[in-house]
């Protein structure tokens, strides 16, 4: 089931570094080479990427694609890299992102070679955060983002790059230095506990399922660490405010791939590392985190609704939007779940969009000022309309992507919050819904500030509308945001075993839990009977052979466990 | 594509319920076809025959979809009474393990009602909007969004599952939107579009909320619905069995469940207090007025509850409710209606309160009643709407009824027509609002969900009287009088947009760079093209009659005014009295749906002949008595008392301060505490406390740790002489302890 | 003749490294804290002499381990006066392209590392 060595999966995370790599040794005036060179390997790295969608199975919830050989045995570290229905979304959204970022990159106009090398490098490093399945290994992905981030914002920055790019370096790394203990820490709990210390995800899980890996405070202590890390980079209130600096003065694909993947690294942590690896403590801290992401909601469209800068708006945007992705992975159950990861796709198209667009008009007009805008719709009418479009999924527009995660994040909420016998109150999903109300105020002042109105700026004024190449590039993202919006099976259809297995890693007693070390496995099926299922195959991950199927009346006790009410 | 049926269908329906699809499809196309190739072809044909064909590209979808529900509908008549129902189903659109919500319209007489309403009165404005925008400049613009509209307006009327609903209504909402600011260059219509799209929210905000509960009220009660259900939000899982699941709930849930589908209902169909917008989204052309703002989309929240009344009736808490904001919003805004002076600003007033009466209705438990008036209503307001627009065409878009009078002698066609509205909403036999007003009144009067509903009765009476005085002063004041009060006028002042302080860099790159900006020529010829010959209104300005493709329409509408309330219901009450049976068609057709009507079930109703010819009499009454009042006053022109609303009429006119209130209330003290927020809280505390605090933090330590960096070697020879000396010291005592 | 005892190899290293550390902080001329050093390292040369002379490890059983054991300490004391003598040669040279520069070599006078 596993490949030794290197497979497709080592070939996305090495491709665009290996271009990188290649790129440097080209003189830096050969501004074309640079830009078709970049696009053309994210290319490759996007086509590559959709052979992971081709060859995946949604009937389990094991990694697919795993691959992985010793790195140092004497820590207990390996190469290991694997997918699953959560992961795969992500590394598809990351190659898209990429591939458009570097696509719209042809922008940049000053020292290109290094532009394009730090997104190849970045690229990697991302795809690589979302396939590790060592600790140490997506601890090194996950520092490792940083870097090429860094540069893109303290050098093609706007006016405040420096102290933005040390405030985005510092703040992130901060939060991460905790997850590096907390990592090491579970080395020797796993020692400990088997008598050789391993980082394998797969194996530490193996123990937190039998309850054996770490429990009471220190549990506590350790999810702790880990929340922290991801909570910066989500980022949660209070620790958001590395944020706005950051998208605001970033480059346009800097910005772009920040809000749309960087974001999801820390809500992809939650759902892959703190979750199964310390099940009670997330449960006990769900009320918890979740209060913050509401107050991040209302909070987030409050200081959005209050800028006076349209990409800080933007940004702003971002730390309400991502309190609907915590908001619905931490009512911890499927609709929640559901919803939450199809907000992290979501919030990568549409907001990602908007940064795209906005980065296209300061292009032109270097303003990001609403006072310099106003009535931009009748020199650019098409750029108004993919603007309109773009804003409406933001706006959670039903029909659009936005809706569908939004509306399946507060229902699974909601649906915590009514159980009598649940921590979390329903005013948290009840206030939430406000939030929705006040994405509409800020997202259609902006729209007012910018697009209507009488022309007030000369510059504004003779303002040519997009070309067809960047319409191509927005066009893109409005397709995701319909389809997303219509036809979200497609994309749920493959995620939901694979949130089942966190649901029950995460709700269910010691020893009930599904483990991905397991090869018997406990499941939920369409009927919602809980069904042990006996893989026959080692190598073959497709064939699964149900060998007992528990009733919900057969099953009461692991089903009171049960948060969430759908049962 | 796969059907089901209600359970009482013995066999599966025709198969020509499928087209119901296409119903839905015509406008999306019709939306398509003008979004993508709308300005190429105005361009590849020229103005004249472009827009020819645009229009009628955008009318022949509407009409089709009429067509196709006329078929429908009459094709569902012929089923069984008690089988009236069809749901066919395409594809899932939310499918997971614990929701299952697949795109699936219901066929029944309700949604068919809805149906036949948007797009028989919804073709008519469309075919007059081919003619009021004639000279707009962005003519395909305008009909993709209303295509669109129609398009959402369906998918609301005919979803069977709530999500369904509700992507048909924001997605009408978001069209209000764009068509209330499709005159966007000035900034106040993108307000007033703002406006009408956030107050909705917060309407959505409860429906959504509305949504959840029902959801989980189903989801947790699996062992009541069929084995294996999915759809906890489809109408035909749901409301057969809402008496069934909810009987294991509290007062609380039942009765929050209707109130929080109300709030939603409360937003879209403008009732008090999130009725805001409506009068702002009067910035909007005319057309939008007429079919989003009037006979359609507002009339949503009334559709809603009448298609959830099975929850409603659950719960007397929530009928109360329902019934006391409908009647008193009828009131409220019939009171307000007097103090205006623009003459789309009385129809949306008038609206706000006729939505009112229909909310009346639904609280007393006569949704059938109700929804006779969404339907009567939609005939003579839009009827009403439309005569507007002509009178604002003919006179060079000037709205003000006080620099009108007399003209009746310059539009005749749009005045005869619009008396007929007047009389229609004043509820003058046998106009068509009569029939479904005083059926209202009646429901009110012999409801037995409410204690004493006479009060509603009375409210609504009194509403009656002042609907028939303000549409009187309206009417009198556009068309009657012998002055023609904009010869007095005196010219209207542009006001001049000063130029501000800019931050762009136009340097560099920017000025010269041709795949940016335009060049001064290109520049100047758009200018040019753009600018506006807009002409205000003249002492010298002669109203002439409008297009043919905007008064057929008109006379359409009328004779629906006319005779549509008549023949709809048949000639109800005064059939009943003469002691002939004719059935009430619009109840006989509508019952399988929202339930028998309110009088069917009153027994004292049965019984006294004189409460009955009571009623008529005192509701024809106030429509005589309003008329009369307000004719006499008005019908000579303005009085000079009114030339600026003074007092109390000046009070109503600025809805009783509450819009004021309202808005300094939450937008600008919200806008200053927010602002203040930001400032100190999130850049002064949370950024300049705790983050670059501790960076400060980490500074000033660092400040004081570098004086020990004195730079003399013999300095540093000493302090690690003196370290060595304690760190043996240390070594030594505990070793030798 | 008598064996000196270690103690006394113990205490002149230690008398020498003490007045090579008072020279080093007392003196402002770098050559004579030069030659302070020195005292201060050949103070360390004199004690690995003397603790290979007398302390042997117990696990020496044969005579070459023996004598290994003897000659770590030396070893020590030849890398110590090559460093030593290195560190001289960079020291002077660095003492000389500083007197080129400023005709001065008062230690107190250079203070451009104060932070």
């Amino acid at each position: 089931m596993e490949v030794q060595g290197f497979g497709v999966l080592s070939l996305l995370v090495f491709l665009p570094v290996a271009g990188a790599l290649a790129a440097s040794f080209v003189p830096r005036n050969l501004l074309g080479f640079h830009r078709w060179w970049a696009l053309l390997i994210s290319a490759f790295t996007l086509f590559a990427s959709l052979q992971l969608y081709v060859g995946f199975s949604g009937n389990t919830f094991h990694f697919q694609w795993r691959e992985g050989m010793d790195w140092l045995p004497a820590l207990g570290i390996r190469y290991q890299l694997g997918v699953d229905g959560i992961s795969l979304w992500l590394i598809l959204l990351t190659s898209l992102i990429s591939f458009l970022g570097i696509w719209f990159s042809f922008h940049v106009r000053e020292r290109v070679k290094e532009f394009m090398i730090w997104l190849l490098i970045l690229e990697g490093a991302m795809i690589g955060v979302f396939c590790a399945l060592d600790l140490v290994l997506f601890y090194i992905f996950f520092e490792a983002t940083l870097i090429p981030m860094y540069f893109l914002i303290s050098i093609w920055g706007g006016k405040n790059r420096v102290y933005s790019s040390v405030k985005f370096f510092l703040f992130t790394f901060l939060g991460s230095i905790f997850m590096l203990v907390a990592i090491v820490a579970l080395y020797f709990i796993s020692k400990a506990a088997t008598g050789e210390g391993t980082f394998d995800l797969i194996a530490l899980q193996a123990l937190a399922a039998d309850g054996r890996l770490a429990t009471g405070p220190i549990e506590m202590w350790l999810f702790a660490a880990f929340a922290l890390a991801f909570a910066v980079k989500v980022p949660l209130f209070p620790v958001h405010t590395w944020l706005p600096d950051a998208h605001t003065e970033a480059p346009t694909a800097g910005s772009m791939i920040l809000a749309a993947i960087m974001l999801k690294m820390g809500t992809y942590g939650f759902l892959r590392f703190a979750f199964p690896l310390f099940p009670d403590a997330a449960v006990q801290a769900a009320p918890f985190l979740m209060g913050l992401s509401v107050v991040g909601i209302i909070y987030g469209a409050i200081m959005a609704a209050v800028q006076e800068d349209w990409k800080r708006l933007v940004a702003y945007s971002s730390v309400s939007h991502l309190g609907f992705v915590m908001l619905g992975i931490f009512s911890l159950n499927h609709n929640g779940l559901t919803g939450g990861t199809l907000q992290a796709i979501n919030h990568g198209i549409s907001t990602g969009a908007l940064f795209l667009l906005v980065g296209m008009v300061y292009e032109r007009t270097h303003t990001r000022l609403f006072q310099d805008y106003g009535g931009l719709k009748r020199r650019m009418p098409m750029f108004a309309t993919l603007f309109l479009l773009i804003m409406l999924s933001s706006v959670g527009l039903p029909s659009t992507n936005g809706f569908i995660g939004e509306f399946l994040a507060m229902l699974g909420a909601f649906q915590a919050g009514a159980n009598a016998n649940s921590a979390i109150p329903l005013w948290m999903p009840v206030l939430a819904g406000a939030g929705v109300v006040l994405a509409a105020v800020y997202l259609l002042w902006m729209f007012q500030k910018v697009f209507y109105g009488p022309i007030r700026n000369p510059v504004v004024n003779r303002l040519r509308d997009i070309r067809p190449w960047e319409q191509a590039v927005a066009w893109v993202f409005v397709v995701f945001v319909f389809w997303l919006g219509l036809y979200p099976k497609f994309f749920t259809d493959k995620m939901q075993t694979s949130l089942n297995a966190v649901r029950h890693q995460t709700l269910q007693p010691p020893g009930a839990r599904p483990a991905w070390a397991d090869v018997r496995t406990i499941d939920i099926n369409a009927n919602g009977d809980v069904v042990v299922v006996q893989r026959d195959d080692l190598n073959d991950l497709g064939r699964w052979t149900e060998v007992a199927v528990r009733t919900p009346s057969g099953h009461q006790p692991q089903r009171l466990a049960m948060r969430g009410g759908e049962e | 594509m796969e059907f089901i049926t209600t359970p009482h269908a013995e066999h599966l329906p025709d198969p020509v319920f499928h087209w119901a699809w296409l119903i839905l499809l015509a406008p999306i196309v019709g939306f398509l076809f003008q979004a993508a190739l709308g300005r190429r072809i105005e361009l590849a044909l020229g103005k004249t025959a472009g827009r020819r064909l645009l229009g009628f590209a955008a009318v022949v979808p509407v009409a089709a979809g009429f067509i196709l529900s006329v078929l429908l509908a009459v094709r569902l008549a012929g089923m069984d009474e008690h089988s009236r129902l069809v749901i066919t189903s395409w594809f899932p659109w939310i499918d997971l393990q614990t929701l299952l919500v697949p795109f699936e319209l219901r066929l029944d007489p309700l949604s068919l009602t809805m149906c036949l309403i948007v797009t028989g009165v919804g073709s008519l404005i469309h075919v007059y909007a081919t003619g009021y925008m004639a000279d707009d400049g962005d003519y395909s613009r305008f009909f993709t969004y209303f295509n669109l509209f129609i398009a959402f307006m369906l998918m609301l009327a005919m979803g069977n599952n709530l999500p369904l609903v509700f992507i048909g209504w924001e997605g009408v909402g978001l069209c209000s939107y764009l068509l209330i600011g499709y005159w966007y260059h000035d900034i106040e219509n993108a307000k007033a579009a703002n406006k009408a799209f956030i107050v909705n929210r917060i309407g959505d905000w409860g429906f959504a909320l509305g949504i959840f509960l029902l959801y989980w009220v189903y989801a947790s009660n699996q062992d009541l619905l069929p084995l294996g259900e999915r759809r906890y939000l489809s109408f035909d899982v749901i409301l057969p069995l809402a008496e069934q699941v909810l009987a294991g709930y509290g007062p609380l849930i039942v009765s929050v469940i209707p109130l929080l589908l109300f709030v939603g209902a409360v937003g879209k169909s403008a009732q008090w207090p999130l009725y805001l917008w409506l009068p702002d989204a009067m910035a909007g052309p005319t057309p939008v007025s007429a079919l989003i703002h009037a006979a359609t989309m507002v009339t949503a929240g009334v559709y809603l509850v009448a298609r959830t009344h099975v929850f409603f009736e659950l719960s007397t808490l929530s009928m109360a409710v329902v019934a006391g904001i409908g009647a008193f919003t009828a009131l409220f805004a019939a009171t307000v209606a007097f103090g205006q002076t623009d003459i789309k600003k009385v129809l949306a007033y008038s609206t706000v309160s006729q939505l009112g009466y229909m909310f009346l209705a639904c609280g007393v438990g006569a949704f059938g009643a109700g929804m006779f008036h969404v339907t009567t209503h939609a005939f003579f307001k839009a009827l009403l709407f439309l005569g507007s627009g002509a009178v604002i065409v003919a006179m060079s878009h000037n709205q003000d009824l006080r620099k009108y009078g007399n003209l009746r002698k310059y539009i005749p066609i749009t005045c005869w027509t619009m008396l007929i509205g007047w009389l229609a909403i004043a509820g003058i036999p046998p106009f068509a609002g009569f029939w479904s007003k005083d059926e209202i009144l009646a429901s009110a009067f012999f409801s037995n969900l409410v204690q004493t509903p006479q009060i509603l009765w009375f409210i609504g009476w009194v509403t009656a009287f002042l609907t028939a005085g303000y549409m009187t002063r309206m009417m009198m004041l556009t068309f009657y009088g012998n002055g023609e009060r904009w010869r007095t006028a005196e010219a209207h002042a542009h006001a001049d947009h000063s130029q501000e302080h800019f931050h762009a860099d136009h340097g560099a790159q920017g000025e010269h760079d041709l795949a940016y900006f335009l060049t001064d020529d290109e520049v100047r010829a758009i200018e040019e093209e753009e600018h506006e010959h807009h002409h205000g209104l003249t002492p010298e300005h002669e109203p002439r009659e409008v297009l043919p493709s905007m008064w057929v329409p008109l006379v359409a509408l009328a004779a629906l005014s006319l005779v549509g309330g008549a023949a709809l219901s048949g000639l109800n009450p005064f059939a009943h009295l003469l002691g002939v049976h004719i059935p009430h068609l619009f109840e006989a057709w509508n019952h399988p749906s929202v339930g028998l009507s309110v009088l069917d079930e009153a027994s004292a109703f049965r019984e006294s002949i004189a409460i009955e010819w009571a009623l008529i009499g005192a509701s024809i009454g106030a429509a005589v008595l309003g008329i009369g009042l307000f004719a006499r006053r008005y019908i000579k022109g303005l009085p000079e008392s009114e030339a600026e609303p003074q007092g109390l009429q000046r009070l109503a006119g600025e809805q009783w301060l509450y819009d004021r209130t309202m808005v300094r209330l939450f937008v600008d003290a919200g806008g200053k505490f927010a602002n203040a927020f930001y400032r100190i809280f999130d850049s002064g505390i949370i950024d300049g406390i705790f983050v670059n605090g501790s960076a400060k933090l980490v500074g000033a330590m660092g400040l004081l740790l570098r004086r020990s960096q004195t730079g003399s070697v013999r300095f540093y020879a000493l302090a690690i002489a003196v370290g060595v000396v304690f760190a043996l010291s240390y070594v030594i005592y505990t070793t030798t302890r | 003749m008598a064996e000196v005892p270690l103690y006394a190899y113990i205490l002149l290293s230690a008398l020498m490294f003490a007045i090579g550390t008072a020279g080093v902080i007392i003196k402002r001329n770098p050559i004579i804290i030069f030659m302070c050093i020195e005292l201060m390292l050949n103070a360390a040369n004199l004690s690995f002499l003397a603790f290979a002379k007398y302390h042997t490890t117990p696990l020496a059983t044969t005579p070459i381990e023996k004598w290994n054991a003897h000659m770590t300490g030396q070893m020590a004391v030849v890398f110590v006066m090559a460093v030593a003598a290195a560190e001289v040669a960079v020291g002077l040279g660095i003492i000389m392209a500083i007197f080129r520069l400023r005709h001065d070599v008062d230690i107190d006078e250079m203070s451009a590392m104060r932070g």
